[in-house]
């Protein structure tokens, strides 16, 4: 009995002493505070509710996992694992299915989304880069860098699927800014990027169109986009400082609110807990991203520094959309609320992305032992 | 890497602390953005509380689209080929389940539903929002409505909601023109853009239906409706009323369709009949065909499968399918040669039943062993002389016969009003090169100048070259919508066409080749003359028959007698009266015998139901 005991506790011990502990605690929080809202935005749906735990367990096991792979394993497959999901991405073109646009590939047993791969392999392999280019990057490098970045995008957006396009890209010029391009230089892409806001509107897709001018003027779309964001924003403005109280929500009870258990999640949280839990879980996640960042500056080198670096503010880039769109404050883009959102591959992807920061954590420089 | 600069160390510690530096600056970034998000939610939440809060209270009004009656359409005489008819539909709206496989088994109890109806809406559902309804059972039977009523209660999510449904009176009659409506996918919403549009359950997916779509669908419109906290309505507060479906009014003739089919009597093919002098398709069929009304509620898997016999009752031969013309081609040949020059209507050519290419051994026969004899223009018709042809072509030569055919529109789409019309193939130089990076011998120019070889024509294609002959020369779009009106209230507004195009401006050199046409129907030697026989009115016209096996190897076979997949296409075009057309036919009997037994009756048929007085109406 005492040796079960004993092998229990040395296992567990096992898996959690390569964790930095505040980070995953911080995401324990935040999964929980999602199955709470979930309870009351799916209107008790236990199997919904259920389903999201199981998700959520399914990528804490591939955390604990990754966090015992070293970040030098991780670089030695980075150049495969990027083809491979390149690979995939371009399968499905051939063999893709999906509702409005192309983006899952049927494997039989579940359906994948390659973009969602591509979240993870793109930062890993421009980090693999990187960390044997001479920095701070110049036109060479940052050509190559557009390469492996360019790539992947433009497939992505061809699907069409904007949004998660939008983050890989993200992701990139992260990796790209925190390898220290130098200054004068991110003002010249910046300038080059205004410039070509008008040619990147012709490449747009009709719907993403009405989706911005749905966002400039909210009235003209009554029965589609713009009634949403009406009704969200309705929803958190009458949450007010504390909240309408759990399960309480009349808007999203009422399906004023659409996709309440996905994308307008967080405008749930907004109306049942008020501006206290928007503050509230907005720190959790300014916290996650902050310490994800002490991790990367602590990392043994190059490649492990970048990749953490780039998971945490790409991670960002989740919040700050989602938030600002169902606030009416940006327009409306696909992108989930990253660990609130109801939706099984972000949550496992945004999970296996912070296990390589915990891998990162469990092997930088100066290792206690 | 080896092609970067090797000079250019790497100083690890600089990037580490250069790392610092951008992570740093990041995470400000990044704080930055954050309180900007909180500042946003604090106007939203603390400072425009009140005003949200009232918004909420009063938030008892949703908008309900409202989708307008589907345009009419009616044949040239106002007789009714689709219309609407009320029924009733089941619907689910997901997110107001709760648990959908139990109100799924208990709907069963119910409702007659199949395996396919709940794939059908399992399917769809994924392809909605959860919010919005998702048609589970359309067309429920009053049986059904009455055991719902009662049942209603256990159901919540479920609503039975009141709908026009298409219908299809003449059922296959017109199935090749006016095709049908199916329920709408994913794809025809993603296509349509706009997202009212999925407040509609029916979308065109072929033929009239399909094309004009955006005509007859009209505009969508909304209701806000107040409900009660249940979410229950009760009173409409304002309006944007839908915009109904314009009506069409096809060129198209019920009486003279119905004449078509009868005339094939059974026989598989094609046909079309053109007013000459408009352009406008009188009748259009295509045998066999389907009943429409099958697919209007999603058709069943044993339907379908019955649909995917050999003889394709889906495919639109006039549209879609095409064949070698054969000797329907001789009359644009010899136009082409008076045209150019190279040959008057006088000129004869001597027929031996053999012809040869310099230096070939390989003969090119005609139909007649022992051939014609001196033939001129005129005769060359009458007996369809293969070899007149031979020489004729081998005079002109390919490259002007291609522009010629060009000008009149082969190898080209003929612009009718259905979607997915072929181009067909018009032998050339360049095509031979482009589709088989071959050169074009000298055999080719013999083979194509009897419709034989590469060629493909449509029969649509045929009609409009035919028509062409019938209206001086003038060649005109064929289209099956002669006019709409936008509304009830509005006036009937003809549907403008294109000008017709001049393309052979002799009048003697039609003439002359319209002259051989009606010898082919009434002079002793003409190879229709039996389909004429007896007719009281003059008719112009060309037999020709294509072989799907080598003449050589069955040379004095009975075409009965060939294995049934091996069997001739008849063909015959032409028009009457002679004087002053009204109609010009074209007709494709597939597996059938030669053009003059088995295809000129058919149009001997056709032309009569629209040239001598009419008998009956058919019933729909």
């Amino acid at each position: 009995m005492s040796l079960l005991l004993r092998l229990a506790r040395d296992l567990f011990s096992r898996l959690f002493e390569k964790v930095d502990l505040p980070l995953l605690l911080a995401l324990l929080g935040l999964m929980l505070v999602s199955l709470v809202v979930l309870a009351s935005a799916s209107g008790d749906n236990a199997r919904l509710v259920m389903s999201q735990g199981a998700r959520f367990g399914v990528g804490l096991v591939a955390l604990l996992l990754l966090s015992r792979v070293t970040p030098g394993k991780l670089r030695l497959w980075t150049p495969l694992a990027y083809a491979g999901s390149l690979v995939l991405l371009a399968a499905v073109f051939v063999f893709g299915t999906g509702r409005s646009a192309n983006l899952w590939l049927n494997l039989g047993v579940f359906y994948l989304q390659p973009g969602e791969l591509l979240k993870l392999t793109v930062p890993m392999m421009l980090a693999w880069f990187l960390h044997a280019a001479p920095l701070p990057p110049g036109w060479r490098v940052l050509g190559v860098c557009g390469a492996i970045l360019g790539l992947p995008v433009a497939m992505i957006v061809m699907q069409p699927d904007l949004g998660t396009g939008m983050l890989v890209a993200a992701s990139g010029v992260f990796a790209v800014f925190l390898a220290g391009i130098a200054w004068w230089r991110i003002a010249l892409f910046g300038g080059l990027g205004l410039a070509a806001l008008p040619i990147g509107w012709q490449f747009l897709m009709p719907y993403q169109r009405d989706r911005i001018l749905t966002f400039l003027n909210p009235e003209n779309d009554p029965l589609g986009a713009g009634w949403n964001i009406i009704q969200s924003k309705i929803a958190i403005g009458s949450g007010g400082l504390t909240g309408k109280g759990w399960g309480q929500g009349s808007q999203s009870h009422l399906d004023f609110l659409p996709e309440h258990t996905t994308d307008f999640v967080f405008s749930v949280l907004s109306e049942e807990f008020g501006w206290v839990g928007v503050v509230t879980v907005l720190a959790i996640y300014l916290f996650i991203i902050g310490r994800c960042l002490w991790i990367a500056t602590q990392a043994r080198d190059g490649y492990a520094r970048l990749l953490a670096g780039t998971v945490a503010m790409t991670f960002s880039v989740y919040v700050v959309v989602n938030g600002g769109m169902v606030a009416g404050l940006l327009p409306v883009v696909g992108v989930p609320m990253p660990l609130l959102s109801f939706g099984g591959t972000s949550a496992v992807s945004l999970l296996v992305g912070f296990g390589m920061v915990m891998s990162v954590h469990a092997h930088r420089k100066f290792m206690a032992s | 890497m080896r092609s970067l600069p090797r000079r250019k160390l790497k100083n690890l510690h600089a990037e580490a602390a250069q790392f610092q530096r951008r992570a740093f600056v990041g995470f400000v970034a990044i704080a930055v953005a954050m309180l900007g998000l909180a500042a946003g939610y604090f106007r939203l939440q603390v400072l425009q509380h009140e005003e949200y809060q009232l918004r909420s209270e009063a938030n008892r009004i949703k908008p309900r689209p409202i989708v307008p009656a589907r345009g009419l359409i009616t044949d040239r005489n106002g007789r009714l080929l689709a219309d609407n008819v009320p029924a009733y539909r089941l619907e689910i709206v997901a997110e107001q389940v709760r648990d959908l496989d139990a109100t799924l088994a208990g709907l069963a109890e119910l409702v007659a539903l199949d395996d396919e109806d709940i794939a059908r809406f399992r399917e769809a559902r994924r392809a909605t929002r959860a919010f919005r309804p998702v048609p589970l059972k359309l067309r429920l039977s009053e049986a059904e409505l009455a055991r719902l009523a009662v049942n209603r209660h256990r159901f919540p999510g479920v609503e039975v909601v009141p709908y026009l449904t298409r219908r299809y009176p003449y059922g296959e009659l017109f199935a090749h023109i006016i095709g049908y409506v199916g329920r709408v996918d994913a794809d025809d919403l993603a296509a349509m853009g706009d997202s009212r549009n999925s407040a509609l359950t029916h979308i065109g997916k072929a033929g009239i239906e399909r094309y004009y779509e955006d005509r007859l669908r009209g505009e969508i419109g909304y209701e806000e409706v107040e409900t009660n906290v249940e979410g229950r309505a009760l009173g409409v507060l304002r309006r944007i009323p839908a915009k109904p479906g314009a009506d069409l009014q096809l060129t198209v003739d019920a009486r003279l369709q119905q004449a078509m089919v009868d005339a094939f009597e059974g026989q598989h093919g094609a046909a079309v009949a053109i007013d000459p002098k408009t352009g406008e398709i009188l009748a259009m069929v295509s045998l066999p065909a389907y009943d429409p009304n099958l697919f209007i509620n999603g058709i069943s898997h044993r339907d379908w499968q019955a649909l995917q016999a050999p003889s394709r009752p889906l495919f639109n031969r006039n549209v879609l399918g095409g064949a070698p013309p054969g000797s329907t081609i001789k009359p644009f040949m010899a136009l082409a040669a008076l045209e150019a020059g190279t040959r008057t209507p006088g000129q004869r050519t001597f027929s031996s039943g053999e012809f040869f290419l310099p230096g070939q051994a390989r003969g090119y026969r005609d139909w007649r062993p022992g051939g014609h004899g001196w033939v001129d223009l005129n005769e060359s018709l009458a007996q369809s002389v293969n070899s007149y042809y031979f020489q004729l072509a081998v005079e002109l030569g390919v490259d002007r016969l291609d522009a010629f055919f060009e000008r009149l529109g082969f190898g080209q789409p003929t612009g009718i009003d259905l979607a997915g019309e072929v181009s067909g193939v018009r032998p050339s130089r360049d095509w031979k090169r482009r589709t088989y990076n071959q050169n074009w011998f000298p055999g080719d120019t013999v083979n194509a100048a009897i419709g034989q070889g590469y060629w493909v024509t449509s029969p649509l294609q045929l009609a409009r070259a035919t028509a062409m002959l019938a209206d001086d020369g003038v060649m005109r779009r064929p289209h099956l919508l002669r006019a709409s009106q936008a509304g009830f209230n509005q006036p009937m507004r003809p549907e403008p066409q294109p000008e017709g195009v001049q393309v052979i401006g002799n009048a003697a050199h039609l003439a002359a080749v319209n002259a051989g046409l009606e010898s082919v129907m009434h002079g002793p030697t003409g190879t229709a003359r039996a389909a004429a026989a007896g007719s009281t009115y003059r008719m112009a016209g060309k037999t020709g028959t294509t072989q799907r096996v080598s003449r050589r190897g069955t040379e004095r076979m009975d075409p009965k007698q060939l294995p049934y997949h091996l069997r001739h296409q008849a063909w015959f075009i032409g028009f009457a009266p002679v004087e002053a057309p009204t109609i010009a036919v074209v007709v494709l009997v597939e597996h059938g015998g030669s053009g003059s037994t088995a295809a000129a009756p058919v149009a001997r048929r056709i032309m009569d139901a629209w040239i001598l007085p009419p008998a009956e109406e058919p019933a729909p």
